[in-house]
């Protein structure tokens, strides 16, 4: 270990370099694998990012991870039900994966098993100097699945991907890769109780004229710290659906870099993050446009109260060749408390001259218009805000085919609301 | 959409090899010895006979900046700049500062008339306006000879027109040098307290080394009865200017303000640091526009200014306001984001730019507005227009503090890319720490004008003609925000749309 660095690290530094120092002896991998761990956490005893790093000006990650705990294996929670009945459920507990259940026509591996033969050294490396999440995961990782749906399956079935937690710390891996023209329903839980730190990484490969809906649901412990990464690639012609919801954890980091590779791909993210007590949330978005007539549209909705500080970061970049962009970007906040922060970055890079790009964003409090009509009309004012703040997300995820999908969402919010009422 | 025909050339029209005040004049010239140490430093405050106090202060920057390294956040990339290989005092021989008219060189008399700014003082009879309509079309505004401006050339300012009328009116007009010697009450109160000399690694440089630049002091309850303006010119080889202004505007007073600058063909690049510091008092008001016309370099990305600027307002009174307006086409590198600090309740900024990049240029402009009191107000409209090899950055910030209830923000940055090689870039931050506060970014065109579109077309408009026409008017919102006799640089801008431009 390197003692110069080492004097200088925080407690959460110091504490994720001694757990890997513990760990390192039961964690899968190659000799490959081994090496990769090794950078990592050499990448980790050189700090955690603050906020000069630009991609984390608004969350300084080595101030505000002030903690972290260490491994417990007894914390195993059970399998959760799924969110969707009749779906196929593959749950990973306290780092390993236990559950799994078959699909049909979906190969599914344990990542461990990538690990062991080295098949997932190329995808280990971080991406750069700040990309802080993919090296803590790297340097830990113990478990998760392989997803691999072959070229042409049209899969009715959801996959239901869950990452457990109880306390400790956990990180997982879930390498996705849909085949062209199939079409997949993905649904990722990151959920549990306890101060847990949970990293976990997702790299989803769309294939040419594939479909895929993958939807994120952040409901860890109110105290759990949440590291989240996904990198996505887009074929030609493929459409990528990806729905975010954060309704947990105290703080939360979910960066996600899209690469737009396909000419004619579409991509629409929808994201709602309900934000209370002391919860620091970021999602960062790095997309790229680089292939020709590529669309996409985001949208994210915040509520924010109590103390809590929720960040937006959405940058969009065309490249030189990417003619005929289609790119739109909105962010929505609701503040409602005077204690509570939002900061936003949307951020346009366009180096092609024919293309329509936008953003939008907004910060406001409830409308008093809206809240008077509705009180004109007899409705309190209690319940009359609780409208207006549901309908503000609804709105986006109602856009959902699933009926089904919506009514469970929708619940986790009305359950949110009866918590921060 | 690309960008239609009509406004590939316009904005070719200011391409980097249109260039029309290239041109150098051979003045004797005292120059410092090139570097920068505190001997310099001593030797510009002896030349400008400072008081102690001035020189301690820049002694004060200077040590600070030794300290400092450069900032590398912003857009732009260009080659180290040597601090030691530059000039940091020329001046026109037998020429320590102001004087009256006739007793500037009539060298240097010869060069603004050159540049279209007759330094004459055209007599404005008493209470007797002139007829506007029967004048012929003035080329400029200075051509009118109703503003009166500031001359600075190089490191010294020549000549003050209109000093005595203003004098009248209580409104002091003068170069910041004769402000330190004969108003150093009013230099002490405020010089500093907007832009302190620890503030960024070049407005400490500023400090330390600034050797003129304008001083303005509008009294209590009055209206300044005419344009303010001040034209910047470099001449001289390896110098830097370092220009300082300061504007003062007490309880319930009005000025509206204009600045200037040009400099001559050269392959080296010159370095231009200014700070610029606005006081908006009670109830008080500043409108400040700039149009920016420093050497752009050539073709090839040779030469030009770099042009690295702090300016920033301080909204220090309730209901009071200042407004920045810039029309920005020069420089090799701009670096500049002209701020509000909106600290009295019911304060207002706003900040209108049209930035157009060609050749090899490279733009990182926009602006803050920091919201410290409450029902405060801020308006951002910027236009960026990238062509060529060029990049073209909107940098903002926009900031809602704690206390700053009901406070409101709008924001709406465009750009559009003419040809394949130039990119355009948005970089806005929005904070908000207020639940009342309300602020709305948008970067779109479509939401502009789909409906307009729509509304437009079904009367019979061609498309193009239909977009070009809003968009027009649009753009001429921001235009009008210059004051009226300033536009012509401007109206060349007028012309180019923004149809298909980008976020």
């Amino acid at each position: 270990m390197n003692i110069h660095a080492s004097a200088t690290l925080t407690p959460a530094e110091a504490a994720l370099v001694d757990g890997f120092a513990q760990r390192v002896s039961e964690l899968a991998g190659d000799a490959g694998v081994a090496l990769n761990r090794d950078n990592a956490i050499e990448a980790i005893k050189n700090g955690l990012p603050t906020r000069r790093v630009e991609a984390w000006h608004y969350t300084d990650l080595r101030r505000l991870l002030n903690a972290v705990p260490s491994f417990d294996p007894a914390a195993r929670p059970a399998a959760l039900k799924p969110l969707l009945e009749g779906s196929a459920v593959l749950s990973v507990s306290n780092g390993v994966g236990g559950v799994i259940a078959s699909v049909d026509g979906v190969e599914i591996e344990r990542f461990q098993d990538l690990l062991l033969a080295g098949d997932a050294r190329a995808a280990l490396a971080p991406a750069d100097s700040a990309d802080a999440i993919a090296a803590i995961n790297t340097a830990l990782v113990s478990d998760g699945f392989a997803l691999a749906v072959p070229a042409g399956a049209d899969i009715a079935t959801p996959i239901e991907l869950q990452n457990l937690q109880a306390g400790g710390q956990v990180h997982a891996r879930f390498p996705v890769t849909v085949g062209a023209g199939a079409r997949v329903t993905v649904i990722e839980r990151q959920a549990g109780t306890g101060d847990t730190l949970a990293s976990s990484v997702t790299t989803l490969d769309v294939a040419d004229g594939a479909e895929v809906l993958y939807v994120v649901v952040q409901e860890q412990g109110e105290g759990a710290s949440h590291l989240g990464q996904m990198r996505i690639t887009l074929g030609k012609d493929s459409k990528l659906t990806l729905f975010l919801m954060n309704i947990g954890a105290k703080l939360v980091r979910q960066d996600l870099v899209i690469a737009a590779r396909g000419e004619g791909s579409d991509f629409n993210l929808r994201g709602v993050n309900l934000l209370g007590g002391d919860t620091h949330c970021d999602v960062t978005m790095v997309l790229d446009h680089l292939a020709p007539h590529t669309t996409s549209t985001e949208i994210i909705r915040n509520v924010i109260t109590d103390r809590a500080h929720g960040v937006f970061q959405g940058q969009i970049r065309v490249a030189r060749d990417a003619q005929k962009t289609d790119a739109k970007m909105a962010c929505n906040t609701l503040l409602l408390s005077d204690d509570a922060e939002f900061s936003t970055k949307p951020e346009l890079e366009i180096f092609a001259d024919d293309v329509a790009c936008g953003h939008g964003a907004t910060v406001t409090e409830i409308d008093n218009d809206h809240l008077f009509y509705l009180m004109a009309r007899g409705v309190d004012e209690k319940t009359g805000r609780a409208m207006l703040i549901k309908a503000f997300l609804a709105e986006i995820i109602e856009e959902l085919e699933s009926e089904e999908l919506v009514a469970v969402l929708e619940a986790k919010l009305d359950d949110w609301f009866a918590k921060h009422a | 959409m690309a960008a239609v025909q009509e406004t590939i050339d316009q904005v070719r029209l200011l391409d980097v090899d249109q260039y029309k005040y290239g041109f150098e004049t051979e003045i004797e010239t005292d120059l410092a010895p090139k570097g920068l140490d505190e001997d310099i430093i001593r030797f510009i405050s002896a030349k400008k006979d400072e008081p102690e106090w001035m020189l301690e202060w820049r002694l004060g920057a200077f040590r600070r900046w030794l300290t400092l390294t450069e900032p590398n956040w912003a857009r732009v990339d260009y080659p180290k700049i040597d601090f030691q290989d530059i000039h940091y005092y020329a001046a026109p021989k037998n020429q320590t500062g102001p004087r009256s008219l006739d007793e500037v060189d009539p060298e240097l008399l010869r060069v603004y008339e050159k540049l279209g700014i007759p330094l004459r003082e055209q007599e404005i009879l008493a209470g007797v306006q002139k007829d506007v309509d029967s004048e012929e079309p003035s080329d400029n505004v200075y051509a009118s000879g109703r503003v009166a401006v500031d001359a600075v050339f190089d490191s010294i300012s020549v000549v003050t027109t209109f000093k005595e009328e203003l004098a009248k009116s209580g409104v002091i007009f003068c170069s910041i040098s004769e402000a330190v010697r004969e108003h150093p009450e009013l230099v002490k109160k405020y010089l500093g307290t907007v832009v302190p000399t620890t503030d960024n690694y070049y407005a400490t440089l500023n400090s330390a080394v600034f050797t003129d630049g304008s001083f303005v002091y509008i009294p209590k309850g009055v209206r300044c009865p005419m344009e303010l303006s001040t034209y910047f010119r470099i001449n001289e080889k390896n110098t830097g200017q370092f220009e300082r202004t300061l504007i003062i505007a007490d309880e319930g007073s009005y000025v509206s303000y204009l600045e200037g600058c040009t400099a001559p063909q050269r392959d080296e690049n010159q370095l231009h640091a200014a700070v610029v510091e606005l006081i908006a008092l009670d109830d008080a008001e500043i409108k400040y526009s700039t149009v920016q016309n420093w050497y752009p370099g050539d073709k090839q990305g040779k030469g030009g200014i770099y042009n690295f600027v702090t300016k920033r307002g301080d909204c220090r009174g309730k209901n009071s306001k200042i407004s920045w307006t810039q029309v920005e086409t020069g420089s090799a590198i701009t670096w500049k984001y002209p701020s509000c600090i909106l600290r009295g309740d019911g304060s207002q900024g706003e900040f209108y730019s049209i930035a157009v990049s060609n050749g090899h240029q490279q733009i990182d402009s926009g602006t803050k507005m920091i919201h410290l009191g409450k029902n405060t107000r801020s308006r951002i409209i910027s236009k960026g227009i990238s062509a060529g090899k060029s990049s073209n950055t909107y940098r903002g910030q926009v900031s809602i503090h704690r206390r700053a209830e009901n406070a409101r923000n709008f924001t709406n940055c465009d750009s559009l890319l003419i040809g394949n090689d130039c990119g355009a870039h948005t970089v806005p931050y929005i904070e908000a720490k207020n639940s009342t506060a309300k602020v709305e970014h948008e970067a779109t065109t479509s939401k502009i004008s789909e409906d307009q579109l729509f509304y437009v077309m079904q009367r019979g408009v061609p498309e193009e003609e239909a977009i070009a026409l809003i968009v027009n008017g649009f753009v001429k919102d921001v235009i009008q925000e210059l004051p009226m006799e300033f536009a012509v640089e401007a109206q060349k801008l007028i012309g180019i749309s923004l149809e298909g431009s980008v976020g």
